[in-house]
Formats: structure tokens, C-alpha cells, sequence
């Protein structure tokens, strides 16, 4: 079994709320900000549903001059690394021994799209930043600097499965002694109207049915459902050892007990009852649980009509049927990249509060045996909990958390 | 367009980049690196300023300039060379 890595800190913002303490009190009232997207360079010639953030709140030190060239997908890491840096106590921490792990490619995609499209005709005067945002890793230069990190940092990417790669190679640089302290962040995915047709045209992207009921139209595992919403979001969670928590006096939230990343060898977004099995049993081997131990399990759930499907599937022929269950993404949407950090966000607050939250639009579940969570929120104390999340191109992701028991 | 003018432009364009700098009095001896202008920030500055004058200034040449007075003299002398 793996030496025992904690969460020591979280950090999150998504349409429904900014900061934890928000975040979790709208999922556990059952809250959504679902609607037809508005923001600049989300639509042209359609009326693409998702739920976008309305404002992000900054601490009063942060100048005009760090936002005026700062990404939306910066100014979200921007605020929940502020989070983090607070709760984990990391200004105690030495600068050389913390690192950040960006969760996330090609997430800039409609700031990107929007200076393409105003320079089209006159690229001479392309703004010079431009060389650097366009980047994905221009979020580590920017987060380290504002940070003062000197560790390492850099990106990974696995599609929708991005948020726990994070997590996992965060785990890994300390595991590994790279760093005492890694963060992950799993970065806010900004979609331009070309990844929503995109999305949409391969069939990834809901929704036709609810076209014009936008509060209906996410609806994770229900008959229903048509596809994902997109939903902006970013999440940040601090991971280090028990022994490096203890050196700042910062209370682990819970400890990550294994991990499994299996590949489908399969370019395209459908999913795989193989990969995803073994993901699932991968992470329980390496955890040393048993599927009767987890009591909770927060599915990537999208809302695909096949991946739902699967995904319950794999719980199944993995022994996983008692667990309680509720989609996370039925609130937040869908956040790509970040999906899996604020998920597993989700699960480690929902451990601390003792309370699972309802999933919105469950209104006839495709398998109605599973324990799920619906309509109101259960009491609970979560002692041990799965979180899955996969992406396309075929990549599966499980890891196990345990509460930590002082 | 005169000195002066030119002058307010890159005043103008150095307060876009640099919001700190909202009450600072603007004078042709000014040094943009003295007013915490790193080297991203000056190149932003004198891209304003050439989209904004519409002429497209090879960026070789916008090393010579010692402080505004000196840029807005290039810019002149590029917007007669026009």
C-alpha cells in the first residue's frame, strides 16, 4: 500500500457559487445556474445551454495591472489558489518545496478565438502577450508568479480526465519527494463556440430535447438525458504528507489510498466496461479496500446516453452496488478539465459536512437499484468514497479517499 | 499630429497597461522601465500605440528610444515617412 497522502486544502468556483463554504451549501440545496450562455464568443448561430460563472470576487491586493492580461481561465485559478494558500497555510511552507500541477490542455480556447477574430484583418497588431497566453502553461508562469511557488509546475492533460490526472501526479511529486507540498489545479475549461459546435456535432453535447428548458436539460443517468451541459468551473486541492501537514498544524480532509489510470487504447470518446472495470479495481487493489468499504461513489456521470449506461455497468461487475451515489455534474455541469478536481472537491466537503447532495433531473434513473442520492440530501458520513472520472481518447481514472482518522 | 499629441497617445496607452499610473504627470524625459514598465509591458504599450497610429514599426527600431519623448519623435518621424 501507498504511504498515506492527504488533501490538506480546497480551493473552488463554479457558476453556482465561489469559495467552498458557498460551493457546498448550493450543492446540498440542490442549486444550478443552467441557461442559455451569454458570454462573449460562446455562441454564434446557436443557443449552446451551460452554466457560466456571473462574477469572481478578487481580495482587494489583486491590481487591474495582474487582471488586465489575465485569462478567465487565470482569474478562476487565480482566486481558488488564494483559497488553498489560505486554508493549507502554505505562506509557512518554503517556496522551493511546493508545486503546481495544471490539469487542463488547450483551455483557453475562447479568449483565443475572440483576438483571432479581432485581428483577423490587421495581425500586425497583435498584442505581443498574445506569444505568451496562448499557452496553456502560461497559468504556471502566471500562478507561480503571483505565488511566489519555486518548486515545479507544470500541465498534463487527459481530456475529461485532466482534474484527477492532477491530483494523481501532485500525489506523485510528493510521493516521489519532488516537493513537500503539490497543488493541483484543475483548470477552468473556456469553451468558444467552436468547441461547443464541436462537442455538439459529435454528439458529445447535449441538448435537443431540452432546447428550450434549460433547468431540465442536465440530467446525469436519468432516461432522459442527451448529452452533457457544460458547466465553468476550477478547483484547487493542496496534497502533501501527514508528516508535512503537521509541520503547518493544517487537518488533512482525507487521505488518497490509491489510484488507477487504465487506457482503452481507443482514439474516440466512447466508453469501455473493460477500462473502466479495471480503473475501478486498479484503484481498489491499490487502496487495499473492498467494494463493500465504499460507501460513497461520485461518478463522472455526464449525461451521456452511453456512458451512464457504462458507468453503472463497471459499478456493478465491481461489487460497488451499496455505495450511495449522486451526480455532482447534474449541478455544476460539465467542467472538462476541472471536472474531476471539483468533484473530488465535492466528495471531500460532502466528508466533511456529513451530507450527501441531491442530483438534479434524477427523475427516472436507467438503473433504479443503485443507492443514489435524488431529490433531497441524505445524512452521511462518508468513510471511504471512489471518484471516476474519464475523458476522451480512451483514458479511465479512479482514485480511493479514506477519512482521516487523527 | 504633433509631439504633444503623440505624447498624450503614449501616455494614454501607458496608463492601459499600467493602472497604477492613473495620476502621474506625463513628460517627454519619462523612462518607461522607470515607471514599472517590464519589457511585456513596453512592448504592449508601443503595440497600442502603432494600432492606434495604424503604422506598423519594425520592432528592432523601437529599441533605440531612451524615454516617450524619444518614442513619440519615431513615431513622428515614421507617420512623415507614410
Amino acid at each position: 500500500m501507498l504511504p498515506k497522502v492527504a488533501v490538506t486544502g480546497v480551493g473552488v468556483i463554479a457558476a453556482t457559487g465561489q469559495g467552498k463554504a458557498a460551493f457546498v451549501t448550493a450543492l446540498l440545496e440542490g442549486k444550478h445556474a443552467f441557461g442559455v450562455m451569454q458570454r462573449p464568443g460562446r455562441q454564434h448561430q446557436s443557443n449552446y445551454l451551460g452554466a457560466e460563472i456571473a462574477e469572481i470576487t478578487f481580495s482587494p491586493d489583486i491590481t487591474q495591472r495582474t487582471l488586465r492580461t489575465c485569462s478567465l481561465s487565470s482569474r478562476a485559478a487565480l482566486v481558488v489558489l488564494q483559497e488553498v494558500w489560505t486554508e493549507a497555510r502554505l505562506a509557512e511552507a518554503d517556496p522551493r518545496r511546493i508545486g503546481l500541477i495544471v490539469g487542463g490542455s488547450n483551455v483557453q480556447q475562447r479568449e483565443l478565438a475572440q483576438i483571432h477574430e479581432a485581428y483577423r484583418e490587421s495581425s500586425a497588431f497583435l498584442r505581443p502577450t498574445y506569444g505568451l497566453s496562448f499557452m496553456d502553461s502560461d497559468l504556471c508562469g502566471f500562478c507561480t508568479a503571483q505565488f511566489g511557488i519555486r518548486g515545479l509546475a507544470y500541465t498534463v492533460g487527459g481530456a475529461s480526465a485532466s482534474g484527477q490526472l492532477a491530483i494523481v501526479q501532485a500525489a506523485q511529486a510528493v510521493l516521489m519527494k519532488q516537493v513537500d507540498v503539490c497543488i493541483a489545479l484543475g483548470a477552468l475549461m473556456d469553451l468558444s463556440h467552436w468547441e461547443c459546435r464541436g462537442l455538439r456535432s459529435l454528439g458529445a453535447m447535449g441538448s435537443d430535447r431540452y432546447r428550450d428548458q434549460p433547468a431540465l436539460a442536465c440530467r446525469p443517468f436519468d432516461r432522459d438525458h442527451d448529452g452533457f451541459i457544460f458547466g465553468e468551473c476550477c478547483g484547487a486541492v493542496v496534497v502533501e504528507s501527514i508528516e508535512s501537514s503537521h509541520r503547518r498544524s493544517v487537518k488533512p480532509y482525507a487521505t488518497l489510498r490509491g489510484w488507477g489510470i487504465v487506457m482503452d487504447g481507443n482514439r474516440n470518446p466512447d466508453p469501455s466496461l473493460e477500462g473502466e472495470t479495471q480503473a475501478i479495481q486498479d484503484a481498489l487493489d491499490a487502496s487495499g479496500l473492498l467494494p463493500a468499504q465504499i460507501d460513497y461513489v461520485n461518478p463522472h456521470g455526464t449525461g451521456s446516453a452511453t456512458g451512464d449506461e457504462m458507468e453503472l455497468k463497471a459499478l456493478r461487475l465491481c461489487g460497488l452496488t451499496g455505495a450511495y451515489l449522486n451526480a455532482t455534474k447534474s449541478l455544476v455541469g460539465h467542467g472538462l478539465s476541472a471536472a474531476g478536481t471539483v468533484e473530488v472537491i465535492a466528495t471531500l466537503l460532502q466528508m466533511q459536512t456529513g451530507r450527501l447532495h441531491p442530483s438534479r433531473n434524477l427523475e427516472n434513473p436507467i438503473d433504479s437499484a443503485m443507492n443514489w442520492v435524488r431529490g433531497k440530501p441524505v445524512d452521511h458520513q462518508i468513510e471511504n468514497a471512489l471518484t471516476l472520472s474519464m475523458g476522451f481518447g480512451g483514458v479511465n481514472t479512479a482514485l480511493c479517499w479514506q477519512r482521516h482518522h487523527a | 499630429m504633433n509631439k504633444t499629441k503623440l505624447l498624450e497617445l503614449i501616455a494614454q496607452h501607458t496608463r492601459d497597461v499600467l493602472p497604477g499610473l492613473d495620476a502621474h504627470q506625463f513628460t517627454a524625459g519619462d523612462r518607461l522601465a522607470d515607471l514599472g514598465a517590464n519589457s511585456v509591458d513596453r512592448a504592449e504599450i508601443t503595440m497600442l500605440v502603432q494600432e492606434s497610429l495604424r503604422i506598423s514599426i519594425p520592432r528592432i527600431e523601437l529599441f533605440g528610444p531612451k524615454n516617450i519623448g524619444e518614442l513619440a519623435d519615431l513615431f513622428l518621424r515614421k507617420l512623415d515617412a507614410a
